[in-house]
């Protein structure tokens, strides 16, 4: 028996993974302490660049870095529940699997929107021309959300997959970065959009909402599929291994 | 008959690429602004075709796959996804060849060549994850397959919405009909043979399938007797 609307049960198993992230605070500061590093290890790499290099250079700093926080955030998520076998429980409990996947998605993505808050200001703070990301903090904001939501979408989807077939993390990378580039890509573009204050800034904004809209219902499409399957290609896989 | 089919195929193919060289290289007109060099539009588009293609068929298979868990389904996705590779691979070698012959550059970061560079990123990573995950990762690769396919339509509209540098997509259609009667043998030519070879590497798997059931059986039947002993 299923309790209570999807919305609101994604709500408490995301309250529950905060709850659980705010006595230990692990996630938080080991993905903000490794935001932290790749800014620095970028500042040094690029602190010679003139300002014009910098306005190209900056929105890539800012997407690799939220690419790696996100994949580190992604498996310390999923690890947890391996390692207490509770994905497993999840799955069995009254509630709809796809709660499952928007409560571990809204998590993610509040943990990137968060590294981003070092992130964005550290950015401003190194390069002088990321100063019209602290000019313009609305747009800032929009973009650095619809950014992460594209990464998390996917994310989720294959990190929650990786966890249930006991696969290999290594796995997450492989899976991870070429399909969230096409998403990266598009906001790489409207940073620097935002960074030369380009009239079509609006619009690659308008796109990135776009292919969120599309990679959040395909994921929340597939979760089900993906972690339970309706198949017995698992056992027949799992069981045919030392054949070969 | 079925069996054949491989064979058959394979044997066109191999009376109807010679005819389309000839007719490519010696029966149609060079391209007055790109000269020579256009030449490989032939094999390129074709290919280009054929890989979105392939990409089209293992995303909709593995919809078929993860819906009503059909091992024939699932077969078709890892055969075409393989396709996408090999077909990616000769679109991305002949993508540059020509670049380099009319933009003077072989990679321009052009939006159509990222989105394509991706797509063949996309579905070796599902090759990787078939082959290197673990237990229940064949559900995984396909949720790869069917965002692979998505990514599809997102490469033919890359060219209206963001600025390039290739041709629109308009090119292939305001052909003169000279350059698409010599575009049409290369087409099926290149069909035949990776169709060929989609036939060839689905019965593959299918044999894999048969034998990890039958590895499976022996396994559980051997278990029972244990038992029993």
């Amino acid at each position: 028996m299923r309790s209570g609307s999807l919305a609101r049960q994604a709500w408490i198993l995301a309250r529950n993974d905060l709850r659980q992230e705010s006595r230990d605070l692990e996630l938080v500061l080991t993905a903000g302490f490794f935001s932290l590093v790749v800014l620095v290890m970028f500042g040094l790499s690029f602190s010679a660049l003139d300002r014009h290099a910098q306005v190209l250079a900056i929105p890539g700093v800012l997407w690799l870095a939220v690419a790696f926080v996100g994949a580190l955030t992604l498996t310390r998520i999923f690890d947890r529940e391996r390692e207490a076998d509770t994905l497993r429980a999840l799955l069995v409990a009254p509630v709809e699997r796809q709660a499952i996947y928007l409560g571990k998605a809204a998590v993610t993505l509040l943990v990137l929107v968060g590294c981003n808050a070092i992130l964005v200001p550290g950015l401003v703070f190194l390069f002088p021309a990321a100063a019209p990301m602290a000019e313009r903090p609305l747009e800032t904001l929009a973009l650095v959300v619809l950014g992460c939501l594209a990464y998390t979408s996917v994310g989720t989807l294959f990190a929650a997959g990786l966890a249930s077939s006991s696969g290999k993390n290594v796995l997450l990378s492989v899976i991870l970065y070429p399909l969230t580039t096409p998403a990266l890509l598009l906001a790489v573009v409207a940073t620097r959009a935002l960074l030369e204050g380009h009239p079509l800034f609006l619009t690659y904004l308008g796109q990135l909402a776009a292919i969120d809209v599309v990679t959040l219902a395909l994921s929340v499409w597939l979760f089900e599929s993906v972690l339970v399957g309706a198949d017995a290609s698992a056992r027949r896989r799992s069981a045919a291994g030392p054949r070969r | 008959m079925a069996r054949l089919l491989p064979t058959v195929f394979l044997i066109v193919a191999a009376l109807v690429f010679p005819y389309s060289v000839d007719r490519i290289f010696l029966h149609t007109p060079i391209e007055r602004e790109m000269g020579t060099a256009q030449k490989i539009f032939y094999f390129h588009v074709p290919l280009a075709w054929l890989m979105m293609a392939f990409a089209v068929t293992s995303g909709i298979a593995a919809v078929v796959q993860l819906r009503r868990a059909s091992v024939r389904a699932e077969a078709t996705s890892l055969a075409a996804a393989e396709l996408v590779l090999l077909t990616g691979l000769g679109v991305l070698i002949t993508g540059p060849i020509w670049g380099h012959a009319t933009w003077g550059h072989a990679w321009t970061w052009d939006a159509r060549q990222v989105t394509t560079g991706l797509l063949w990123l996309v579905f070796a990573a599902y090759v990787l994850v078939r082959r290197y995950g673990a237990a229940g990762s064949d559900r995984l690769a396909a949720a790869l397959a069917i965002f692979g396919a998505v990514d599809v339509p997102i490469i033919y509209y890359a060219v209206r919405i963001w600025n390039t540098t290739h041709p629109g997509n308009r090119v292939v259609a305001t052909l003169p009909a000279e350059m698409w009667n010599s575009l049409w043998p290369a087409l099926i030519a290149l069909t035949l043979v990776s169709v060929a070879l989609l036939l060839v590497r689905l019965r593959q798997e299918l044999t894999d399938i048969a034998l990890d059931e039958a590895w499976i059986l022996f396994n559980e039947r051997d278990g029972h007797e244990q038992q029993h002993s």
